[in-house]
Parts: C-alpha cells; sequence; structure tokens
C-alpha cells in the first residue's frame, strides 16, 4: 500500500481497539456467577427433557416474536431477571422482537395439556393469537417442548409483589378513612353495590350481569390472592382502572391532589378500598356440580366477614 | 473447455455472475418474507408444512436477503468498481468466478437446511457451522481479490471508494468469525454481547461501508459531476470506522448486561451522526443543481432515493439508541420498520442503482425495458413507503401497550390492519423485484429481435 501506510495501520488500530473494547473486555471482566434463579438443564425427569425441548424451542425459531427477558417497566412479567440467570443459556434466547408474550416466567402458568393444546391451535386457546400453529411437532418434539416451558423463570421465587406508583404512597399519606374500620367498610358497601356489582358481582366473585359480555373477565375478590393487595394498591387500581381491561377509571376528571375530585371522591374510594379488603377468602369456594352454581344471583346484600354489631337494616342469610 | 464456462476468466465474468445470482437470490429471499408477512395476517395460512412455517420463513428471508442478495450484489458491484477506479482488471475473473459458485452453493445450503429450522439458533448468525466455514473462506478470497486488483492498480491515489471497500473487506471477515460462535460456548449474556456485536456490525461495517462506497462511486458517475469534498469524505470514512462498531450492546440496554459496555454503545450510537451527516452533505451537495436529473436518469433515482432513505434511517438510528426512547420503542415493529429502512430502502436501492449501472457495461446489452425499470422503481418506492409507515404505526400501538401493561391479546388486535397494510407492501414490494429480475433476463439471455409490428388482430388475441 504505496503512501497508505498510515491509512493501513489507522485502520487496523482502530478496528482492534474497538474489538478489545466491547469484544475481549466484556468476556474477561463480565463473568456472572450462576444466581441460582436460572434454569441449569439437569434432567431430573426421565420421560421428558427439557434440554432437547429448548433444542426444539430454537429450530422451530420461537425467539424471532417471544423474549426470554423481563425489563424493570414490563408489568405483570413476574419477577426482574439478573446476569446470574443465564450462565447455562447457550445460545442466548434474549430475543429482539415482542410479537408476542414474554416467556422469562412463563413455567407454570397454564397447565401442561392447555400449552400442548396451545401449540397445536393457538386460536381455539387464545381467540386473535397469530401464532402459526405447530401441529406438525410429533408428540416427543411436544412433550419436550412444553417441559421446557413449565421450567421457564420455576427457580425464580417471587420477592416483591407489583406495587403501587410512588404518587399513590402520598395519596395514602392524605387519607382520611381507616380502612380496617367496619363502619367505612359498611360505608363501602353501598357504593360497591351501586357502582361494581354489575361487573364484580354483589358478593365480589366476579360474577355480575355483565361480566357475561366481558372478553376480559372482571376480578373475583374472593380469591386469597387479593390478600397481598395493600391500600395504596387498591386505591391505585380503583383510580386507574386496570389496562387492557373494561374497569373504568374512578378517579377519572380528578386528581391526586384534590381530594373531592373525580368520579368518585377520594373518600368514597377509601370507603371501597375497606369493604374490599373484607372479601377474601382463605379458599377458593368450589363446587363439585353445575346445578350447585349460582347461576343467576339472587338480589341480597353480602355478609361481612368482620361484622360485630347487625347493622339495622340490609345484610345477612 | 468446461472450465473456462464454469470458471470463466472472461472480463466482467465474475461480476455479472454475483450481480445475477443477487438477483435469483433476492427473489426468493424477498417472497420468503412476504410470505411471513402473510401468515402474520392470516395465521392459518399454511398448516402443518414445516418448512413454510413463520419462523422458518423468516430465517431464510434475513439470509437470504443478507447473504444472498446484498452480499453477493456487493461483491459482484465491487468487481467492476475497484476495477474501473483502479484503471486495471480484477486480479483473479476464475477466483472470482469460484467464490461465485461457492456462494451460491452456500444460498442452495441454507435454503436446504434454514427452512427446515437447522439453525443455530443465533439471530442473523443462523448458518450452520459448514456454511459459515464456507462463507468466511468465500470472504476470504473475495477480500484477497480486491486488495490483489488494488496493489496492481494503475492510478496512484486511492478513491474514497476504495477507502470503504479496503476497510470493509478488512474487518468484516473478522467480524464475521467472531460473531458466529459456532465453535465456542459462552454463558448466556456473554453470547448476547458478541451476538449483537456481530448482528449490528454486520450492518455496520459491511452493508454500510460498502453500501456507501457504491454511492460515492455511482452519484459523481452517474450525475457527470465531481465530488463535492474529498475531506468531507474521509471524515465520514474515520467517522464510520470509529463509531459504528461499538454499537451492538444498544440492542439490549433493558438486559443485566454490564452498564459501562451500555454507556459505550449509547454514546457511540449518537456520535453516529457525524459521519452520516458529513457522508449525506458530500452527497447532496455533489448532487447541488442536477437534481432535475433524478427524472430521466433511472440509476440516478435509484441512488438518490437511497440517500435520502440514509439520512431519514439515521437520524432515527442514534435517537432509538438513546435510554429514554429505547425504553419505550425496544422490543416492537418499529424497530423492524427501521431495519427495512436501511436494508431495503438504502442498500437496496443503491444496489439496484449499481446493477441497472453495471449489467449493460459489463456485457454490453442494453436494458431490455425502460419501462419496467420506472415501474421497478414505483412499486419499490410506495410498497416500501407502505411498510415503513405500516410498521412504524403498528410499533408505535404495540410501544403503548407494553408502557401501559396491556396484555399482548389486546393490543394484539388494534395492529392487525398494519399486518394486512404490510402484506400489501409485500407483495408491491416482491412484484418490483421480480420485475427487475425479468428485465435482467430479457437483457441478458434473450437475444434482441428486430422490432415487428403486431397485426392489430394479434394484439387482441
Amino acid at each position: 500500500m504505496n503512501g497508505y501506510r498510515l491509512g493501513a495501520i489507522g485502520i487496523v488500530i482502530t478496528f482492534f481497539t474497538i474489538v478489545t473494547a466491547t469484544v475481549l473486555l466484556p468476556m474477561v471482566l463480565f463473568n456472572p456467577k450462576p444466581s441460582g434463579h436460572g434454569n441449569n438443564y439437569v434432567v431430573a425427569n426421565i420421560e421428558v427433557d427439557p434440554a432437547r425441548g429448548r433444542r426444539i424451542y430454537i429450530r422451530e425459531g420461537c425467539f424471532y416474536c417471544h423474549t426470554q427477558f423481563t425489563r424493570p417497566q414490563d408489568r405483570g412479567y413476574g419477577p426482574l431477571v439478573k446476569a446470574g440467570d443465564y450462565v447455562f443459556e447457550t445460545p442466548h434466547q434474549l430475543g429482539t422482537a415482542r410479537t408476542a408474550p414474554d416467556l422469562t416466567n412463563e413455567g407454570g402458568k397454564y397447565p401442561s395439556e392447555w400449552q400442548k393444546a396451545h401449540l397445536v391451535n393457538p386460536r381455539a386457546m387464545k381467540p386473535g393469537s397469530i401464532m402459526p400453529s405447530f401441529s406438525f411437532l410429533s408428540n416427543r418434539d411436544m412433550n419436550d417442548l412444553v417441559s421446557y416451558i413449565q421450567t421457564l423463570g420455576n427457580e425464580r421465587p417471587v420477592q416483591a409483589y407489583v406495587q403501587a406508583p410512588d404518587e399513590y404512597k402520598i395519596a395514602l399519606s392524605m387519607k382520611t378513612v381507616d380502612t380496617n374500620s367496619d363502619a367505612a367498610a359498611n360505608a363501602g358497601r353501598g357504593i360497591y353495590t351501586q357502582n361494581c356489582s354489575g361487573c364484580h358481582g354483589l358478593q365480589g366473585t366476579g360474577n355480575g350481569p355483565n361480566s357475561i359480555s366481558i372478553e376480559k373477565k372482571p376480578a373475583n375478590f374472593t380469591r386469597p390472592f387479593y390478600k397481598q393487595y395493600d391500600d395504596a394498591f387498591w386505591f391505585y387500581r380503583i383510580t386507574e382502572g386496570v389496562p387492557g381491561t373494561r374497569m373504568p377509571r374512578w378517579g377519572d376528571g380528578g386528581s391526586l391532589w384534590d381530594p373531592r375530585s373525580g368520579l368518585l371522591t377520594h373518600e368514597q374510594r377509601w370507603y371501597l378500598v375497606a369493604y374490599l379488603k373484607t372479601l377474601q377468602k382463605d379458599a377458593e369456594v368450589t363446587v363439585n356440580k353445575l346445578d350447585q352454581l349460582d347461576k343467576v344471583q339472587q338480589t341480597k346484600l353480602p355478609v361481612l366477614t368482620r361484622q360485630r354489631f347487625e347493622p339495622a337494616t340490609g345484610g345477612g342469610d | 473447455m468446461l472450465i473456462d464456462s464454469i470458471l470463466s476468466d472472461k472480463e466482467g465474468s465474475a461480476s455479472r455472475n454475483f450481480l445475477v445470482s443477487a438477483l435469483f437470490w433476492s427473489v426468493l429471499g424477498m417472497g420468503a418474507g412476504l410470505g411471513g408477512a402473510l401468515e402474520f395476517s392470516i395465521p392459518d395460512l399454511v398448516h402443518n408444512v414445516p418448512q413454510l412455517s413463520m419462523p422458518h420463513l423468516r430465517m431464510f428471508h434475513v439470509n437470504a436477503v443478507t447473504i444472498g442478495w446484498l452480499s453477493m450484489g456487493y461483491v459482484g458491484s465491487m468487481f467492476y468498481m475497484v476495477p474501473a477506479l483502479t484503471k486495471t482488471k480484477l486480479w483473479s475473473e476464475r477466483l472470482g468466478n469460484l467464490v461465485m459458485w461457492a456462494w451460491n452453493l452456500v444460498m442452495v445450503g441454507a435454503f436446504c437446511t434454514l427452512l427446515n429450522g437447522n439453525t443455530e439458533g443465533r439471530e442473523y448468525a443462523e448458518l450452520g457451522a459448514v456454511l459459515d466455514v464456507m462463507v468466511m473462506f468465500a470472504l476470504i478470497a473475495v477480500s484477497l481479490n480486491i486488495y490483489m486488483t488494488v496493489v496492481n492498480r494503475k492510478v496512484k491515489k486511492l478513491y474514497v471508494s476504495l477507502w470503504y471497500f479496503l476497510g470493509s473487506l478488512f474487518w468484516f471477515p473478522l467480524v464475521y468469525i467472531i460473531g458466529q460462535r459456532t465453535f465456542v460456548q459462552l454463558p448466556g449474556l456473554n453470547d448476547a454481547i458478541i451476538g449483537w456485536f456481530y448482528g449490528h456490525n454486520i450492518l455496520g461495517m459491511w452493508f454500510t461501508t460498502i453500501g456507501v462506497g457504491m454511492m460515492y462511486y455511482l452519484l459523481p458517475r452517474l450525475t457527470n459531476a465531481p465530488l463535492y469534498s474529498h475531506g468531507l469524505s474521509m471524515l465520514g470514512f474515520w467517522g464510520i470506522a470509529l463509531f459504528y462498531a461499538p454499537t451492538g450492546t444498544h440492542h439490549i440496554l433493558q438486559s443485566p448486561v454490564p452498564e459501562w459496555l451500555k454507556a459505550i454503545a449509547v454514546i457511540s450510537s449518537i456520535f453516529l451522526l457525524v459521519p452520516v451527516l458529513t457522508v449525506l452533505t458530500n452527497f447532496f451537495m455533489t448532487m447541488k443543481g442536477k437534481w432535475g436529473m433524478v427524472v430521466t436518469d433511472l440509476p440516478l433515482r435509484f441512488a438518490v432515493t437511497s440517500s435520502v432513505f440514509y439520512l431519514i434511517t439515521c437520524t432515527q438510528g442514534p435517537f432509538q439508541a438513546t435510554r429514554w426512547i429505547n425504553w419505550y420503542l425496544h422490543f416492537t415493529q418499529w424497530v423492524v420498520g427501521h431495519a427495512h429502512l436501511a436494508l431495503l430502502g438504502t442498500f437496496s436501492f443503491i444496489l439496484s442503482s449499481a446493477v441497472y449501472y453495471g449489467l449493460p457495461r459489463l456485457t454490453g446489452r442494453q436494458w431490455y425495458s425502460q419501462g419496467l425499470i420506472r415501474a421497478h422503481w414505483w412499486l419499490k418506492f410506495l410498497g416500501f413507503t407502505l411498510m415503513m409507515v405500516s410498521l412504524t404505526i403498528a410499533g408505535l400501538i404495540q410501544a403503548a401497550g407494553w408502557a401501559f401493561g396491556i396484555p399482548v391479546d389486546q393490543w394484539g388486535l388494534q395492529i392487525r390492519p398494519y399486518w394486512a397494510l404490510r402484506s400489501i407492501s409485500g407483495v408491491m414490494i416482491v412484484l418490483g423485484q421480480l420485475i427487475f429480475a425479468y428485465n435482467a433476463f430479457k437483457s441478458l439471455y434473450v437475444p434482441a429481435k428486430v422490432e415487428v409490428k403486431a397485426k392489430p388482430a394479434e394484439v387482441k388475441a
């Protein structure tokens, strides 16, 4: 390269400096230890092989639409991942585009039979899904793939549940209602009956008359799951509604700083919180036969669980 | 002699063969992309045929348009541009033709393996071990061929295109070797870091640098005007060489990889505005006073369209790479639109321009039909604009869906019209490419006939 020696040296030096900085250095400096929360693909079950399932996941190109890492801003996709979770994930399946749900913590979300049916005919299980059908997979492939899906995130225990945004902690400090008192719960019952029972049902079981026509079914407040909700989170859900569902924003038109604003005032919302906190049962109530099911609800007011004094009117069996 | 017909040493044959093969694979690759796009709209279009399921089509689509169409076209274009710039012959036409066959063999292998899902599972590095090694040797052979041509040059000074070509042919084989990770097993996140070093640099150190080099060659040739500034072009070259390579990690900004690596990636992504704007200033100033030529000069029209799309894609890029915009837009179809803006909007157009300019000069045959070239441009331009708009809107809807925590099956319904629009745009683009291939076939392989006026009766029939 007559006369261009300097240029050639420059290109070589530039390129190798960059490779050193961005390829070699991370390989040397970045060695996360296994966190114990990621998969290690040790086969525990001889019937199905999650490691082989992972190879089928790759073969069928699942990673073009499904990602496998939760970001700090993702809601409803489980615990955040850590660097040590990926030590045994080669080749990485982080993914690039989310045309489909994130699968980081998919394991255990649905029964295996559901997963298999969903692979064969996605639209039967999730109307409106655009996932291709994988009905061409052999039975063994299908079982291994499902076993792999069921291992995703299983080693990652839940440490913190979803929290209300910070401004609701301030709203909590402005609270004027004792949400643990029976009086407040009683006051909330009326508000609930007027505003919420249409969808959530009179007993909070999520089977009000409107629930028939709603695709995303209303919450069943008698589930023990709702025991984990704290006051701020209940208040947040009532105020802002639930994205992706028909749940309205009861704080609409108001602000967090003006207690008298919104469709329901702050006071009314706090009464509602007090009532909602009384609805949870220790276990789901199940029935064995269809005719034991409350198909049509009788118009009767629900029983308050922490009732000390029978109110003058309403309620009770 | 058989060897002469297979490994011809006729001047320009390697270049011509590369360009024709590139056209062939482009039709297959873009067709696979269209098939995938249709399956987004009609998910049950193909049932029980694993070879035609969306992910397999996508694997083949990506590899056929990058390794097949763009890379083969780039090599073909370099094989005629470098001898023209150095005023000498290609060092070895036989080696060039050998590489051409090997490269086609790789693509046949890719067709057979990827559609069956025999992949390494690494995005943009899907090809299996044997094919990887073949591509590597092919790249090294191309480098050798071009470097030896430049060594034998009759012109002392190296034009800026040659800087780009020589630089790319030095670093891209290395990027390819580093990026494939065929024979190494790295822990997950390290694998991802190298994966994105490769995934971004196949664009940054190969498609961009060769494409810009081609633009530097074509614009002055097509407009018969000197380049605006040689100094600016050097600034652009060194800017790209410095700032493009470390940007890969901006693809995994929210994953638990080291923060310092993310910082390097974001900062160098923003600095990329410098070379991009210098390069484009140079192009647009070269075009000064000649903009009217795009009406009649069709290869120039392709080149100018390409540089305008380059402006859009490279202003999007640095902003997308900043943390706060990435926070919102990552994982959405916006990014897919951005990728198509670079590879289809910018580099496919400049490659089309190079083919339209180069093939007549290589073969001595004029284009069969100017009208078909016009049709190709309009179908590609309108189709691509439609695709870009629909993917961008779909991406914004998706981004809002993720930001507000709305379940996938809810926003999934909202973007279905945009999947349909993208399928339509795909039909237009594939049709444009088919017209391109048909035009090339007619010009190269069908002997030009003496014009005979058809009788009215024959026209009616």
